[in-house]
């Protein structure tokens, strides 16, 4: 009881600044996206690289709602572009607001309480990322690998991501709690 | 409930909108406001990167140590046998590569890649997504650094430059579909062009007419062919596999490249390659 108090008055004190909303969500999605492409690309799942930015957005999004999930998924997405080399800038941002704000719109209709409810969703979700990726990309006229390499690695990316969200659903509703407005009552 | 519903909506729009019209600037190349943006969130990730792989690697060295112990005394007496007849072999190839800088001057011909200037690297990040085969090193523009230069290491050819900030560079691997080489099998009598097919794949050797007479475990190095930006003679790989349609006119070759790029680590840039390289040569 004194723990959760003292953790709401935390929370409502943070809420009062008014940035700290925002600066622990640029904190996570840096952190995020420094951990995927430095300690996570030496564990890795028959070479691939588990999207952990992605994650922390559809957590994110599912936890938030549909205006916090445009919002990261599109400045996620962006930063991520922005560190591929030789890319289509703003594709995967396109992809990562579209995903955001469906699985901020979805989350009304599932209980948040469920554990099986976000990893479900993070593994829908990163088929249609991964999947729409790569049309797009041939679409546009990249160089791409061939169809079966591009199945294997999206599945792959599939399975790792949906590993991790246990662990990583957790981590970020901790920190959205403490940072979350308290006038946003929470469903 | 249906003001935020609505608010969610509006925002959906704008932010795709917005995608869309970075895509477009982005793909028409008018990337100049786009780079500063892009300047900006790499130096703000970059200490984090830095920071994490500092951290992580001699814990990343110890474990794989631990199951190296039983092999290690072996290896070591092994190597030690190898250094001594190396040593030999070292002394006699300075001699020789002197020399052949000597003659290459006597008779104008570019220097050789492995007499080049050079800077040492390390690998601190990998490009975030699956389907780029990217890395960060952690030298850039202010140790000479250029876009278009040739990266190699011990084995040979690792990629090229394809962006610089002040103080770290982004590679392009060989073996990213969007990685490429002109290259020339054994003698030089067969050239083509080498690219890549994505990691854990082989590379493949294009453009080589079918009555080509070529043989798997053949040499494929780099070839100035064609205005390749790479100095010739970098090792590239051996042929693994000779095929292709019988109505084709062209072969269809398989490359397995000498570097190891699931463990890349150190690399050297050759500061004499790039494109600032082929317009100085031209202008004198």
């Amino acid at each position: 009881m004194s723990v959760s108090a003292g953790r709401a008055r935390a929370g409502a004190v943070l809420s009062e600044i008014g940035f700290a909303r925002p600066f622990a969500l640029g904190v996570i999605m840096v952190v995020a996206l420094a951990l995927q492409s430095t300690i996570l690309t030496r564990a890795t799942i028959l070479g691939v690289t588990p999207q952990l930015l992605f994650v922390a957005v559809v957590c994110l999004a599912f936890l938030e709602g549909d205006t916090v999930g445009v919002v990261v998924g599109f400045s996620g997405g962006l930063l991520q572009d922005f560190l591929l080399p030789e890319s289509i800038v703003g594709l995967t941002a396109l992809l990562y607001t579209f995903i955001g704000y469906s699985v901020g719109t979805i989350r009304y209709y599932t209980s948040t309480e469920a554990v099986w409810t976000p990893v479900l969703t993070v593994a829908l979700a990163s088929a249609i990322a991964e999947g729409g990726y790569a049309l797009l990309s041939i679409l546009m006229g990249e160089n791409w690998v061939s169809l079966a390499d591009t199945a294997k690695i999206g599945g792959l990316v599939v399975l790792y991501n949906t590993l991790l969200t246990p662990f990583v659903f957790p981590l970020i509703r901790g920190i959205a709690d403490r940072v979350r407005p308290e006038r946003v009552i929470k469903l | 409930m249906h003001r935020r519903k609505g608010r969610g909506r509006l925002l959906l729009l704008v932010f795709i909108a917005l995608s869309i019209l970075i895509i477009t600037v982005d793909f028409r190349g008018t990337s100049g406001p786009l780079e500063s943006v892009k300047d900006f969130s790499q130096a703000v990730i970059s200490p984090v990167q830095r920071g994490l792989s500092t951290v992580t690697r001699p814990i990343g060295n110890f474990f794989s140590s631990i199951g190296e112990l039983a092999d290690l005394r072996n290896e070591n007496d092994e190597l030690s046998a190898e250094v001594e007849s190396l040593r030999a072999e070292v002394d006699q190839a300075r001699d020789l590569t002197a020399e052949n800088v000597e003659l290459r001057e006597h008779l104008e011909l570019d220097e050789p890649w492995f007499a080049q200037d050079r800077v040492a690297a390390q690998v601190i990040a990998d490009a975030p997504g699956n389907f780029r085969w990217a890395v960060i090193i952690d030298k850039g523009k202010a140790d000479g650094i250029r876009t278009d230069m040739a990266v190699v290491n011990p084995d040979g050819l690792v990629g090229k430059i394809v962006h610089v900030d002040s103080h770290q560079a982004t590679v392009l691997l060989l073996i990213d579909p969007k990685g490429g080489a002109a290259a020339a099998v054994g003698d030089g009598e067969v050239t083509g062009l080498v690219s890549g097919n994505g990691g854990g794949e082989d590379l493949s050797l294009e453009f080589v007419a079918k009555e080509e007479e070529l043989e798997e475990g053949d040499r494929v190095v780099t070839s100035s062919f064609n205005q390749g930006i790479y100095p010739p003679g970098i090792p590239i790989g051996l042929i693994s596999s000779i095929g292709g349609d019988v109505r084709a006119a062209e072969l269809e070759v398989g490359v397995n490249p000498f570097v190891d790029f699931g463990d890349l680590n150190i690399m050297s840039v050759l500061l004499e390659t790039g494109a600032s390289a082929v317009r100085l040569g031209e202008a004198e």
